[in-house]
C-alpha cells in the first residue's frame, strides 16, 4: 500500500456523518462531498492516509487536528431540569439556516456555528458534561467540513459496502469473510477455485492473500464477470493477473483448433482482432485445461445458485484433505448443503456457523455496545474433502 | 507445511491424525515408527507414501483414522494449550482488520500457545515476517521448538523478552502489531515505536476485561492512534437434523406416531460431530424436517478487539 494517495487511486472518503464514498482521485477532478464540501483531487494527490483533514474556503485541504476523546467526567449536572421542546434554542430556524447557508460558502467555521448553537441553547449548560459533549459531537457530525481518506483495503472495502449496499457483496460481513479466508488456509502460493456473486468481495479477498505461485479461478454468471469491487483494490497488474476467469457455460466447452485465416488484403484491424481472438482462445484452453487438471488447494463458493449443485459440480476438483467453504446470507440453502456433506463419504468437519460481531463505544466512564448492530453477518458452510476414491 | 501445501505424505512431514472432531493428533511422520490410540495401532510406514486425506487402517484392520495435512486452523484445534488461545474467530477477524497479506511484517506479544502465530505466519508468508515474543521463559522454548519442528523459522522470529519492561527493540519496521498481555497500555509506546511510519501502522489489543480495554483505549488516544474502535467477535456452530413432524390429525385420529430418532448409519456415527439428539437424526429420511439449530453450549466471550491506526507522517515523541 502507498503510504500516500496517488493519481488514479481510489479512496474511501469518511465523512463526519461517518458516511463514507470510493473515489478515484483525478488531479483535475473535483470531489463532491455534499454539504461537507469539495476539493480538487490535486489536493489530495499526495497526502498521507489516515489523517483527518479539514476543507478550507476555496478547496484547499489541510490537516485537521484529530477528533480525539473529551475529557467529559461525571458531574452533579443530571436531566431533571430539562424541557424537551424547542424552545431551548434561541435562535430561530432561519437564522439557523443562515447560518449553515455561511458554513457552505465557507465563511463560518464549524467550530464557530457549534458556539453560537451551544451560546444560544439555554439548556445545554444544564446538561450534564457526558451530555454537552454528545451535543456537540453530534453538530460536529454535521457541520464539521473534515474527511478522513482510507486505504481501499479488504476490510475497508467489505464494511464500506456493508453498510452502504449489502445486497451488491450478498450482504457479507468483513468478520464472516474473514473466518472464509481462514477455513479456505489461503496462502501466498495457493491455488484457488472460487464462485463470487457477490461482486468481487469474495475474490478480491482471495486475491488479496495469495503472491507470487498463487491463482485464483473464478467461475461466474453471464459472459463477463462483474467483480467490480476488485477495481477499488490499487491492485498492481501482476496481482490482477493472478485472476483466472470462466463463465459457467464454457465448464463443459470442447475446445476446438484456433483455425481463423486472414482475408487477403486484410486490413490492419483485421490483423490485430484476429490476433485478440487468437490470444483469447489460447487463454481459454489454458484455463479449461488447468480446470480440469483439478487438485485445487481450495473451494470458496459466495452463490446465487443451489449451493449444493455447485458442491456436486466442483468438488471433484479440489485436492484431498483441502477444505471447501461456502457463504450463504441465509442458512436454508447452507443446511441441504450441510446434509449433503454430511451423507457423503467424501467429507470430514463438517460445519455450519454463523458469525456473530458488536461494536462498542468506549469513553471515559461511558463504555457500552453500539445501540444498533448488524442483525446478522450470514453463515458458513465448510468441509475438508478426503482424499477421492477411498 | 504451514504455508505449503503438499499432495503426499512423507518421512519427516507434520501431520495430523484425525479420528472425531474432538479427537486429532498432530504427528511428525517418521518410518518405522507406530501411533496408537484408541482405535488401534497406526504404523507411519503405512502413511507415507499416499496423499493427504486417505484412510489409513489400523494394523489389526479393525479401526481406521484420515491422514491429514496441517493448517493454522486445524492446528488451532489440537494445539497444546500452554495458555488461554485465540480460535478462528478472533484469528480472522484481527488478521483482516489489521491487513495481514503476503510480505507484510508483524509483531506479535505474547506468543502464548503459538494458535495465532500459526496462521499470521502462514499468512504473511513467504517475504513477510513474524516477530513474536513471550515472556514466559518455558513457553518461548516450546513455541521455538514447534516452530522449527513445523518448520516456520524462515518466517517466524521468536525472542524470550518482557515487552513491557523492555519494548520490542525493533523500530520502524512493522506493518502491525498484536498485542496480547495483561497490561497491553503499557506496551503502546513500544508498538508506536515498532511501526512503519512511512505508511499506516495498524494495531490490536486482545484482552478479555473492559478495565483493561479503558485503559488501552486512553494509552493509544495519548499516543497518536486514531481511528480507534472496539469490537467483539464470535461465531455460532449449528447443527442439521431431520425431525418428524406430523400432523396432529394423526394424533386426533388416534395414530401412534413415534418421535424416536430414525436409525443412523453407524459407521459414520462415529465421525459425527455430536450424538443425535432424542427425536432427531441426521437422515433426511421420508416425512421429516430439515431443520437447524445453534447447538446447546457456545462460547459466550473470548475478549474485546480493540483496534487503531497510526496514521504516517512525522511523529511528535
Amino acid at each position: 500500500m502507498d503510504a500516500a494517495v496517488a493519481e488514479g487511486s481510489h479512496v474511501i472518503i469518511r465523512m463526519p456523518s461517518d458516511n463514507a464514498k470510493i473515489v478515484c482521485v483525478k488531479a483535475q477532478e473535483t470531489i463532491e462531498l455534499g454539504k461537507f464540501g469539495s476539493f480538487k483531487g490535486s489536493a489530495l494527490i499526495g497526502a498521507p492516509y489516515g489523517h483527518t483533514y479539514e476543507i478550507e474556503k476555496g478547496g484547499a485541504i489541510r490537516p485537521h487536528r484529530q477528533l480525539a476523546f473529551d475529557d467529559a467526567d461525571i458531574t452533579e449536572a443530571n436531566n431533571r431540569e430539562i424541557v424537551d421542546d424547542t424552545r431551548s434554542q434561541r435562535l430561530t430556524f432561519e437564522e439557523i439556516e443562515a447560518l449553515k447557508a455561511r458554513s457552505l460558502a465557507g465563511d463560518v467555521t464549524a467550530q464557530e456555528i457549534i458556539s453560537t448553537l451551544t451560546e444560544n441553547n439555554e439548556a445545554f449548560a444544564k446538561k450534564t458534561e457526558f451530555s454537552k459533549s454528545k451535543y456537540i459531537r453530534r453538530k460536529e457530525k454535521k457541520f464539521m467540513k473534515c474527511f478522513v481518506p482510507l486505504e481501499t483495503t479488504v476490510y475497508n472495502l467489505c464494511s464500506h459496502f456493508f453498510r452502504a449496499n449489502p445486497a451488491k457483496i450478498r450482504g457479507i460481513r468483513a468478520d464472516t469473510l474473514s473466518q472464509m479466508l481462514s477455513l479456505a488456509n489461503v496462502y501466498a502460493a495457493a491455488r484457488v477455485l472460487a464462485v463470487d456473486d457477490a461482486q468481487g468481495m469474495v475474490v478480491g479477498a482471495l486475491l488479496s492473500r495469495i503472491a507470487d505461485g498463487g491463482s485464483v479461478y473464478a467461475i461466474h454468471d453471464g459472459d463477463v464477470h462483474n467483480y467490480d469491487i476488485i477495481r477499488y483494490m490499487n491492485l498492481a497488474p501482476e496481482g490482477r493477473d493472478r485472476l483466472r476467469t470462466l463463465p459457467w457455460s464454457k465448464l463443459d466447452h470442447e475446445m476446438e483448433p484456433f483455425t481463423e485465416q486472414l482475408a487477403e488484403n486484410a486490413s490492419e484491424q483485421d490483423v490485430l482482432g484476429r490476433e485478440r481472438r487468437m490470444r483469447a482462445h489460447a487463454r481459454l484452453a489454458e484455463t479449461l485445461d488447468t480446470l480440469r487438471g483439478g487438485e485445487f488447494d481450495a473451494l470458496v463458493v459466495s452463490t446465487n445458485y443451489n449451493p449444493t449443485s455447485v458442491l456436486k459440480r466442483l468438488v471433484p476438483l479440489l485436492g484431498g484433505s483441502r477444505a471447501l467453504v461456502v457463504y450463504d446470507q441465509c442458512k436454508e440453502p447452507l443446511v441441504e448443503a450441510f446434509t449433503w456433506l454430511r451423507a457423503s463419504p467424501d467429507f470430514l468437519n463438517v460445519q455450519l456457523t454463523e458469525s456473530w460481531l458488536r461494536e462498542y463505544q468506549v469513553l471515559p466512564s461511558r463504555t457500552h455496545p453500539l445501540m444498533n448492530m448488524s442483525g446478522g453477518g450470514g453463515f458458513v458452510l465448510s468441509a475438508i474433502r478426503l482424499a477421492p476414491g477411498q | 507445511m504451514f504455508h505449503e501445501y503438499r499432495s503426499v505424505v512423507g518421512d519427516g512431514d507434520q501431520a495430523v491424525l484425525y479420528c472425531t472432531p474432538e479427537s486429532m493428533y498432530p504427528i511428525t511422520v517418521a518410518a518405522g515408527k507406530v501411533f496408537n490410540n484408541k482405535y488401534g495401532s497406526f504404523h507411519h510406514d503405512d502413511m507415507i507414501g499416499v496423499r493427504y486425506g486417505s484412510k489409513v487402517v489400523s494394523h489389526d484392520g479393525r479401526g481406521f483414522v484420515y491422514v491429514l495435512h496441517p493448517t493454522p486452523a486445524l492446528w488451532t484445534q489440537i494445539v497444546p494449550h500452554r495458555t488461554q488461545i485465540l480460535y478462528l474467530p478472533d484469528i480472522s477477524f484481527i488478521s483482516l482488520y489489521l491487513d495481514l497479506r503476503p510480505g507484510k511484517v508483524v509483531i506479535e506479544s505474547g506468543t502464548g500457545s503459538g494458535s495465532f502465530s500459526h496462521s499470521i505466519a502462514r499468512t504473511v508468508a513467504p517475504n513477510g515476517h513474524l516477530y513474536t515474543f513471550e515472556y514466559h521463559e518455558q513457553r518461548a522454548a516450546t513455541a521455538q521448538r514447534e516452530f522449527v519442528e513445523h518448520k516456520l523459522t524462515d518466517v517466524v522470529t521468536i525472542e524470550h523478552r518482557d515487552v513491557l519492561a523492555n519494548g520490542f527493540g525493533k523500530s520502524g519496521i512493522a506493518d502491525a502489531v498484536f498485542l496480547d498481555l495483561p497490561a497491553p497500555w503499557d506496551a503502546v509506546a513500544a508498538a508506536k515505536e515498532a511501526l512503519r511510519s512511512t505508511t499506516i501502522g495498524r494495531i490490536c489489543s486482545f484482552s478479555p476485561c473492559i478495565e483493561q480495554v479503558q485503559r488501552t483505549v486512553l494509552a493509544l488516544d495519548e499516543h497518536g492512534f486514531s481511528e480507534i474502535r472496539m469490537f467483539e467477535c464470535l461465531a455460532k456452530d449449528h447443527e442439521v437434523r431431520t425431525v418428524p413432524l406430523p400432523d396432529i390429525a394423526e394424533a386426533i385420529g388416534g395414530n401412534k406416531v413415534s418421535f424416536r430418532p430414525a436409525k443412523g448409519d453407524r459407521r459414520k456415527r462415529r465421525r459425527d460431530e455430536e450424538p443425535a439428539a432424542p427425536g432427531a437424526s441426521d437422515d433426511p429420511g421420508e416425512g421429516g424436517v430439515l431443520v437447524s439449530k445453534p447447538v446447546n453450549a457456545a462460547r459466550g466471550h473470548t475478549s474485546y478487539l480493540t483496534f487503531a491506526i497510526l496514521a504516517p507522517g512525522p511523529r511528535s515523541p
